[in-house]
Order: structure tokens, then C-alpha cells, then sequence
């Protein structure tokens, strides 16, 4: 199977070696070593401090190792500039985040459109791949409606929408069901599982075991900065264990 | 400690970057504030406080001896109006009188002798410098000013009147008053001829030129109607010191209250954002317990305590150079020796503005602080931010769609989510581009002032004769051989010649500066403000100064005493600076001068002519011609232009500062949608770009709006200068604008909030992103 952007399903997508993160005295991460492939679904789950979301803050390029290397989509981040980092972001992620963080000013489909218009793209263009992913996330009617009028649930859409928006390799979601209902909850996960389910590679971090046991193919459980432990999910097992 | 205190500790704290700005901005403002307001007490307080010690008199009359006896003039003094007198002293006035010793300071041509018996009199109060009062006969006392220096008692030093009578000189006084040129026993004052009496009079009311008319006319009430022949008053010399300060009160008071409009507007901008960025901590506040009052108090405390130290900061800077300022102002000004110990920045100055400027700063802040106040708890604590409102929304959504590159077209959509704030900012734009470009006029009118004055578009080279008294031999040439010598030099067009000296005004007792000039005047002279130049004998061109103090007008006719007696001359033109009067009648004039001839040469070269080689060239013929390139500038001009250079430079800080605070404020309140713009691969200079975009166009429209305001506020100021220093200034000093410059002035509103935005826009470029985007 290929995914979105042109991977098999088992080349490697992310890869950290030995990854170490410093925060003073304090290591956020403390030799961690991990490997996803492509169209792979993986929850890295742990209590808080645990080290989960300075893992993603790894991969994604928001920060930068201590020590290790990080490797994502075959580019080495620890090499790059700001700069480099940025058109990493743009063209190889998506991130979902609890907040959702849309742009207040703008209306849905312009707060998809936005990361279209950020790799060059003219505005019709973006534009007409927002409408299609709304239409495609079954948020079609919302485009003109902006983000205070929109539920937890739609705006989450709108957000992933908008990580879509430049088919990256990699979708990196933080707790993206933490500040929705159950129901608005339900439907996020859905959508993961139906990306996922298309060849989407997903990084979920959570604390939500009903979301990593149905979203996830893999499970990865971070405690004190390190790996505690990696292991694959039997999807109907683990969705009956987690009701 | 008080929980509001705390509270504002705590604010000031989590502020730090803001509470510099404004501490900055009030240091500045106040600044300002103490060296305008030093200035504005300048124009009267030295003057009247030196002047009323020395019991100065409010009018100098003269009486004709012949019309009026010295009974008659003390009885009809004896009015309510009159607080007190001096006089009558019998007056002679001598013509062309001569010095002995070395090193004379030089006779004025009409040199006033007045018979006191003493020096205290109740008005005109003289205190001696040097020596002692004059007794006897043969014995006189100098009226010096005291800038002179200490002066010393020598047996060689007489004054020789016209008939040859030597007068020793026994002491040096100054008078407040100018009431004369010496002082001599009466009976010596009587022998030398002595045809008219001086009084001086003190009124009760003596505010205006009205109350002294009054005044005098109550003091001469049944006195023969021909008996007064001539006045000066106590006004005259100080509208005369007061130039100097009136030349810098009305740029120094345009950038006091633009400075103060900015301050301001940038306290409001702090606060308002404080509010609208601290709803939910005001929320705290009030679920803690703290009354609406103290929720306000806490926000005016903020603000309080860094402008109270700017204020206190800026009131030592504006003292030291205010204080410098003041007596800048007066020097070299006629009479200055009088008020020159007294020009300082007053004390009362500084608690109006260490008072004035907290509270101002308070009062600004009042407005969003009540904001603060009136917010009901519950809702303050749930708003988190404030929701996006006005036309933000619908101007992002047309931006959206355009061709413009995405950072940029979201960065002009910014001002429209803050509209209060953009008009705040944008306020501050437009006074910091209105100063920029007021300033560039202010300097280009001073530097055409000073062509005018100097005459640089005409005059080439200038040649100061060498006085004999002081640098012996003195020029080897005669004046005629002079200008012939000068005329034979290749490269001459038009030579004239000048000579001063001080002379009398009949109707006036105090002393005139004439100008006497001949050659080839009717190419080498001023320009005119009004009228036209000399034509023909008995005509005579006056300076601004003189045409308001004694307010005559085109072919008025004024009598001056030259060799040959009274003359009438009559008045057919106005020139800005110069002499008091201006006149062609070389040879009924130059006796009354000191040295009897020339004292300067101008020269005008033709096209092409090396001004330094002719300089050159005439110096070689004769040693005694100070030949050198007229380029002179004034030291006033230069000072003018550093002060307005300076406070341009003050201003541009503060209104960049007041775009740098708008800026940090709105990074702060979008450090979130900055985060994720990062997050979908915003690259560090597209959020510069889109950062300093947000203010670049405020800056442009503030640069549209502010340079034609600016050149308003140039003609407001420049003849209100010349009003306060009593010139009438040709249209030519406004006319310093081109459409280059002007589009530039236009374009430095965006420079100001280029300059001003770029560093939040760097922090905003470079913050971290990661926590914020876990954070609600």
C-alpha cells in the first residue's frame, strides 16, 4: 500500500536514536530510541511528566534534542535551521492539537486553506483543497463559519483538515480528543482510524486509553524520559477491554 | 504591605519590557516638559525679578528744560497712578565725544550724560562695580554692563567731550533701566549744556503699554502739551532680552505637548492592553476579594510607578539641559547682563511636573482601568482572551483572497482585530512623523534664515578692517583706496562698504543702532519684508525689531542726530535683522562712528571666482583687511538645530517606542496563533514579515496623515517665532518644501514602525512554541 505522501507501508517514517532532552537538571527524555513506519498508527501514552509530548515536540521540529538524533521522512532535524525546520513542517507533518489553535479571524475554510497558502499555493487553489477536505471530513456546510461558532468536534475537524492540507507524511496529534465530549470525542477518533485506515501515518499522544486502544495499531507507554514499553494492539480485543 | 500593592509589584513584574517602555516615554516627556516650561518662565521671570531688585523704571521721560521747569515736573509727578520717582536730573546729550588710555570700549556717537547726585534713588536703583560715585566737576561715572567684566579705576581713562572738556572716570555702574551713558554731578551736567531734564517714574500699574500711556499722561498732567519730548519704556528692553527665549518657546512648546499627546497615548495603549491581556487575572483579583476600587488601583499603581521614576529621571535631564538652554537663550542678547545670573529652570518647574506627570499619566489610565473595574468577575475568569470583534474577521476574509503572499496579507489584518489600539498606534505615527517633519522644516527655515542674515547667496567675502586702537598699524588703505583696490581685483562684481554707530531718535531716550552703508548697496542689499531699498537721500530702511517696538509704518518720517543736528529721515523699507535703521548718508553719519570710517567691506564675485583665493589676494595688498568666505552660520542657528535635531530624535524614540509596545502587546495576545502558524511551517522570516506588515501599514497611513500636518505645524511655528522675537519673517523661510522630501517625510511613518516593530517581531520569530500550543 502507498500512502499520502508516496511511502510503502514499511519505510521507515520517524526514527530517533538514543534522543535525549535536557531541560537544566531535569531529562525530559533519556535515551529514547524508536522507529514508525509508514502507515503505521502508534499512541505513545504515559502519565503526565512523563516525557510524551517533548517526544513529539521532537519529531514535529518544535524542539530540538539535547543529544541523539531524529530522523523524519528520511530529513535529519537535528541539522536543520529554523528555517529548514519550518518547510519540514510544512511539507512533511500535520499536527492536531487539543486546542484545536485555529485563528480566530478566520473563517473555517480560510484556517485550512492557510497551509496551502503557506507552501505557495494561490488562494483559489488552496481554497478548492479546503473545500474538498471539508467535504471529506463531513464538514462542508461550516466553511464560512468561524471558529467561535463552530462545536469542539467541528473545529477539531477543522484542525485536522487544515493538518491535511499538504498530504504530509506524518500526522501528529496531541490529545486531539482532550477537550471534546464524548460524542465530538468519538467522532475525531473515527477519523483518525478512517486516515489511518487509507494509509495515513498517525502519532497520537494521549491519555486516553479508549483512544489509543482505537485508533492505534501500537502502543507506546513513555515513564521517567524513557520507552517503557512498545507493544502492538489487537484492535478487537483491545476496543472491547477499553469500553 | 497593602494587597494592591502587592498586586501592582506583581503586574510591574510581569511586566518588565512594557513598564521600561513607559518609564522611557515619561522620562522623555518630562524631560521636555521642564525645559519648555524653564523657557516659557524665562521670557519674564529673570527680567522681572533683576528688574524690580534694581527698582527699574518703568518710563524714562525726557522734558525740555526750557518748557517745563524741575518744580513743576515733581508736582505733577505727585499723581495716584505714580508709586515712585527719581529725577528730575538735568540731561546733555554730546556729540561725538572721544576716549583716553588704552584700550577704549568705544563711545556711542550720541553719548547721553545725565547730572545724579547719587546712586540708590528710589527708582533706577545703581550699584556701583567698580570705583566710586562721581562728586565733583570734572569726574563721571561710566554705565557699563557688568558682562564686561570687572573693571578697573585708571588715572588715564576720560571721556573728552566735543569741546574739550575731560571728564575723569571714577566708576562703573550698570543700569537696569538704560536711562544713560554716564553719570556726571547735576552742576557738571548743567555746564556741559544741558537743555533737557530726565525723569523716571514707577507706576502702580505697569503690566501693559496702555497702563504706562496712562501712567505717564496721569505723572505729566498740567505740564506744557510740547514740555515731554521723548519716553522709553521698561517693556521695550524686555521684549528686547526676551527674544532669546521666544526664539525656542514655540518649537521647544509644539514638541512639549506632542511629547506629552504621545505619553499619553502610550500610557493608554499599556493599560488597555494590561486590561484586555489580564482578564482573567482580574478575574482572580476579584474572586480573591479585591473591591472593583482596588482592581483600579491596582492598574493605576502599575503605571504610577515607572512614571513617577521617568518623571524624576527626565526632570534632572530636563533641568541640566533646560538650565543651559535658558541661558543659551540669552546670550549675546542687549542688556542680558541683567538677567543672565537669574536664567535658570525656576523651582516651581519641577513639582508642577513631577506632580503633573504621574497624574496625567494616572488620568490616561483611568479610562481602561474602569474597564477593569466594572468586568463582573465570573465573566473575566471564563473570557480567558477576548474574542475577536469589529471588522477583523471580514477584512482577513478579503485578504485572504488576495494575491498578496499569506504572512503578509494575515499581518494587514491585524490592525482591524484592535481597533481602539490601531488608532492609538497609529495616533502615535503620525505626531512621530508630524515632529520628523516639522523638525526637517524648523531646520530649513533656520539655515535660510541664516543665508538671509548673512547674505550668503550674494555676499562671497567679507573684509573686516583691522581697528588701529586694538591691532595697530590698522589697513594702510584710505576707504576710497579700498574700494578702488577691491574693484581692481579680478573677480569682483559689486563691492559695498558698512559702518555702525549709536545714535538717538528724538522722541526716544534710548539708543538706536544705525547702519550706514555705501556702494554698490542697490545689488548688495538684505531682503526686503516690505517696501523697497534706499533711493535717494534722507531715506532710511528699518529692521523688524525696530519697526514693531516703536510701531511705524512706509513713509513715516523718524529724526535722528548726526553731525550736522537733527535729520528727518524717512522710513522705506523694512529688513528682518540688522540695524535698527539702515542708511546711505556716508558722510553726515560716519563722524558719529567710532572710527570714523569703514569697518567692513562686502564683496560680490562673479560666476566662477575662487571666494578663498580672492580672500587670499586681499589680505596680501594690505595687512590690515581681515579678508574671509562669508559662510558663517549663527551660533543661535546652530543651537536651534541641535535642540530641534535632539528633541526630533527624543520623539522619534518615544512614537517608535509606542509602536514597539503595540507590537509586544500583540505578539502576546497571538503568541497562540503564532505557535501554530510556526506549527504549519510558518518560517521564522515569515513571521517578521507578517509582525512588522501589521504596523508597516499603519505606518504608511500614519506617514500620509503626519507629514502634511507637520508642514502645517512648520507654518504655524516659524512666524510665531518671528512674532515672539519681533521679526516679520519673509515667505521665503516657508518655502523650504519639494515633493521629494515630502513624499520621503511620508515614507518615514513606515520606517517609525518598521524601526519599532522589528525586534518584538524577531522575539515573536524566535519564541519557543511548543508550550504555548498545549496551553488554553
Amino acid at each position: 500500500m502507498t500512502n499520502t505522501d508516496g511511502y510503502e507501508e514499511h519505510d521507515i517514517v520517524v526514527q530517533l536514536t538514543d534522543v535525549r532532552k535536557d531541560f537544566g537538571d531535569y531529562a525530559a527524555l533519556d535515551g529514547v530510541s524508536l522507529e514508525i513506519g509508514a502507515g503505521e498508527s502508534v499512541a505513545v501514552m504515559g502519565p503526565s511528566g512523563s516525557g510524551k509530548s517533548t517526544l513529539l515536540n521532537m519529531v514535529s521540529g518544535l524542539d530540538r534534542p539535547t543529544s541523539g538524533s531524529v530522523l523524519v521522512g528520511g530529513e535529519d532535524l537535528v541539522g536543520l535551521s529554523e528555517k529548514g525546520l519550518a518547510l519540514f513542517r510544512r511539507r512533511r507533518i500535520g499536527m492536531i492539537f487539543q486546542f484545536f489553535n485555529l485563528l480566530d479571524d478566520l473563517p473555517a475554510l480560510d484556517n485550512i486553506a492557510l497551509a496551502g497558502q503557506l507552501v505557495g499555493q494561490k488562494a483559489s487553489t488552496a481554497r478548492k483543497r479546503a473545500s474538498e477536505l471539508m467535504g471529506e471530513l463531513g464538514i462542508a456546510d461550516r466553511k464560512d463559519i468561524h471558529p467561535a461558532s463552530l462545536s469542539g468536534g467541528e473545529r477539531q475537524r477543522v484542525a485536522t483538515a487544515r493538518a491535511l492540507m499538504n498530504r504530509p507524511a506524518l500526522l501528529l496529534a496531541d490529545e486531539p480528543t482532550g477537550a471534546l465530549d464524548s460524542r465530538s470525542g468519538d467522532q475525531v477518533m473515527q477519523l483518525l482510524m478512517d486516515l489511518n485506515g487509507l494509509g495515513q501515518t498517525l502519532l497520537i499522544v494521549t491519555h486516553d486509553p479508549r483512544l489509543a486502544a482505537q485508533c492505534a495499531r501500537r502502543v507506546v507507554e513513555v515513564a521517567d524520559g524513557r520507552i517503557a514499553r512498545d507493544r502492538s494492539v489487537n484492535h478487537a480485543v483491545a476496543t472491547k477491554a477499553a469500553r | 504591605m497593602s494587597a494592591v500593592w502587592r498586586a501592582s509589584r506583581a503586574a510591574v513584574k510581569r511586566r518588565r519590557l512594557q513598564t521600561f517602555v513607559l518609564g522611557v516615554v515619561v522620562l522623555v516627556s518630562s524631560a521636555m516638559a521642564v525645559a519648555t516650561l524653564g523657557l516659557l518662565a524665562a521670557v519674564s521671570g529673570p527680567f522681572d525679578q533683576a528688574y524690580s531688585a534694581a527698582r527699574g523704571a518703568h518710563v524714562v521721560a525726557e522734558f525740555d528744560s526750557s518748557k517745563a521747569t524741575a518744580a513743576q515736573i515733581v508736582h505733577a509727578a505727585n499723581a495716584p497712578e505714580v508709586e515712585a520717582v527719581a529725577g528730575p536730573y538735568p540731561e546733555a546729550v554730546l556729540h561725538s565725544p572721544s576716549e583716553t588710555g588704552d584700550h577704549p570700549a568705544g563711545l556711542p556717537g550720541s553719548f547721553t550724560l545725565v547730572g545724579r547726585d547719587r546712586p540708590d534713588t528710589p527708582v533706577d536703583t545703581l550699584v556701583l562695580s567698580a570705583g566710586r560715585w562721581a562728586t565733583g566737576p570734572g569726574e563721571i561715572v561710566m554705565n557699563e554692563p557688568s558682562y564686561i567684566g570687572p573693571m578697573q579705576i585708571k588715572s588715564e581713562h576720560e571721556v573728552v567731550t566735543p569741546d574739550g572738556v575731560r571728564l575723569k572716570i571714577v566708576g562703573y555702574a550698570a543700569s537696569a533701566s538704560q536711562s544713560a551713558g554716564g553719570w556726571v554731578t547735576p552742576d557738571q551736567a548743567r555746564a556741559l549744556h544741558s537743555a533737557s531734564l530726565q525723569m523716571m517714574y514707577r507706576f502702580r500699574d505697569a503690566g501693559s503699554d496702555a497702563a504706562l500711556k496712562a501712567g505717564t499722561a496721569a505723572a505729566t498732567q498740567g505740564l506744557p502739551s510740547d514740555a515731554l519730548t521723548g519716553t522709553s519704556t521698561y517693556l521695550a528692553i524686555k521684549a528686547n532680552l526676551a527674544k532669546g527665549p521666544n526664539t525656542y518657546v514655540p518649537f521647544l512648546t509644539v514638541f512639549g505637548v506632542l511629547g506629552l499627546i504621545v505619553s499619553v497615548l502610550i500610557v493608554g495603549n499599556v493599560v488597555s492592553g494590561a486590561v484586555v491581556s489580564g482578564f482573567r487575572h482580574i478575574g482572580v483579583l476579584k474572586a480573591l476579594g479585591f473591591t472593583p476600587n482596588q482592581v483600579t488601583a491596582v492598574y493605576l499603581v502599575m503605571v504610577t510607578f515607572p512614571a513617577v521614576i521617568g518623571c524624576a529621571l527626565g526632570s534632572v535631564i530636563g533641568s541640566l539641559v533646560g538650565g543651559k538652554l535658558v541661558r543659551q537663550a540669552f546670550f549675546g542678547i542687549f542688556g542680558s547682563d541683567l538677567v543672565l545670573d537669574r536664567a535658570a529652570v525656576p523651582t516651581w518647574v519641577h513639582p508642577v511636573v513631577l506632580i503633573g506627570m504621574p497624574v496625567l499619566v494616572a488620568l490616561s489610565a483611568l479610562i481602561p482601568a474602569m474597564r477593569a473595574r466594572r468586568l463582573p468577575a465570573a465573566v473575566a475568569i471564563s473570557a480567558g482572551s477576548v474574542q475577536q470583534t469589529g471588522r477583523g474577521p471580514m477584512v482577513q476574509r478579503r485578504l485572504g483572497g488576495s494575491r498578496l503572499p499569506r504572512p503578509v496579507s494575515l499581518g494587514l489584518g491585524w490592525p482591524f482585530a484592535r481597533p481602539g489600539r490601531t488608532a492609538l498606534t497609529l495616533s502615535t505615527v503620525v505626531l512621530g512623523v508630524m515632529t520628523v517633519t516639522m523638525a526637517l522644516g524648523i531646520s530649513a527655515s533656520v539655515v535660510r534664515f541664516g543665508q538671509l542674515q548673512n547674505q550668503t547667496d550674494r555676499i562671497q567675502v567679507r573684509i573686516d578692517l583691522s581697528d588701529p586702537q586694538w591691532n595697530p598699524p590698522g589697513p594702510t588703505h584710505s576707504d576710497d583706496q579700498v574700494f578702488a583696490l577691491l574693484r581692481s581685483l579680478p573677480g569682483t562684481a559689486h563691492v559695498s562698504a558698512q559702518s555702525a554707530l549709536e545714535t538717538r531718535m528724538t522722541g526716544s531716550s534710548a539708543i538706536l543702532r544705525v547702519g550706514v552703508e555705501s556702494g554698490d548697496t542697490a545689488q548688495l542689499h538684505p531682503d526686503l519684508v516690505r517696501g523697497r531699498w534706499i533711493e535717494g537721500p534722507n531715506e532710511v530702511v528699518v529692521s523688524s525689531e525696530f519697526w514693531h517696538r516703536h510701531k511705524v509704518s512706509l513713509g513715516d518720517t523718524i529724526t535722528l542726530d548726526s553731525s550736522d543736528g537733527p535729520q528727518p529721515q524717512k522710513i522705506v523699507g523694512e529688513i528682518v535683522g540688522g540695524w535698527d535703521v539702515t542708511t546711505l548718508d556716508w558722510h553726515r553719519f560716519i563722524p558719529l562712528s567710532p572710527v570714523r570710517r569703514a569697518q567692513s567691506f562686502s564683496v560680490q564675485l562673479t560666476k566662477g571666482t575662487d571666494p578663498q583665493a580672492y580672500a587670499a589676494a586681499v589680505a596680501r595688498t594690505d595687512p590690515g583687511l581681515n579678508a574671509a568666505v562669508n559662510n558663517a552660520s549663527d551660533t543661535i542657528e546652530k543651537v536651534i538645530i541641535s535642540v530641534v535635531s535632539t528633541l526630533t530624535v527624543m520623539l522619534i524614540i518615544v512614537s517608535g517606542l509606542g509602536v514597539f509596545n503595540t507590537v509586544v502587546l500583540n505578539t502576546r495576545e497571538r503568541r497562540k496563533d503564532l505557535g501554530m502558524l510556526k506549527s504549519i511551517g510558518m518560517t521564522p522570516r515569515q513571521v517578521i514579515a507578517m509582525v512588522v506588515t501589521s504596523v508597516a501599514a499603519l505606518g504608511a497611513v500614519g506617514g500620509i496623515v503626519g507629514a502634511p500636518l507637520g508642514i502645517l505645524a512648520h507654518r504655524i511655528i516659524i512666524p510665531m517665532t518671528g512674532r515672539g522675537t519681533g521679526l516679520d519673517l519673509p515667505d521665503s523661510l516657508l518655502h523650504v518644501w519639494n515633493w521629494p522630501t515630502v513624499a520621503l517625510l511620508a515614507f518615514s511613518g513606515s520606517v517609525i514602525a518598521v524601526l519599532g516593530a522589528y525586534l518584538p517581531a524577531r522575539g515573536a520569530a524566535k519564541a519557543p512554541v511548543a508550550e504555548v500550543l498545549r496551553t488554553e
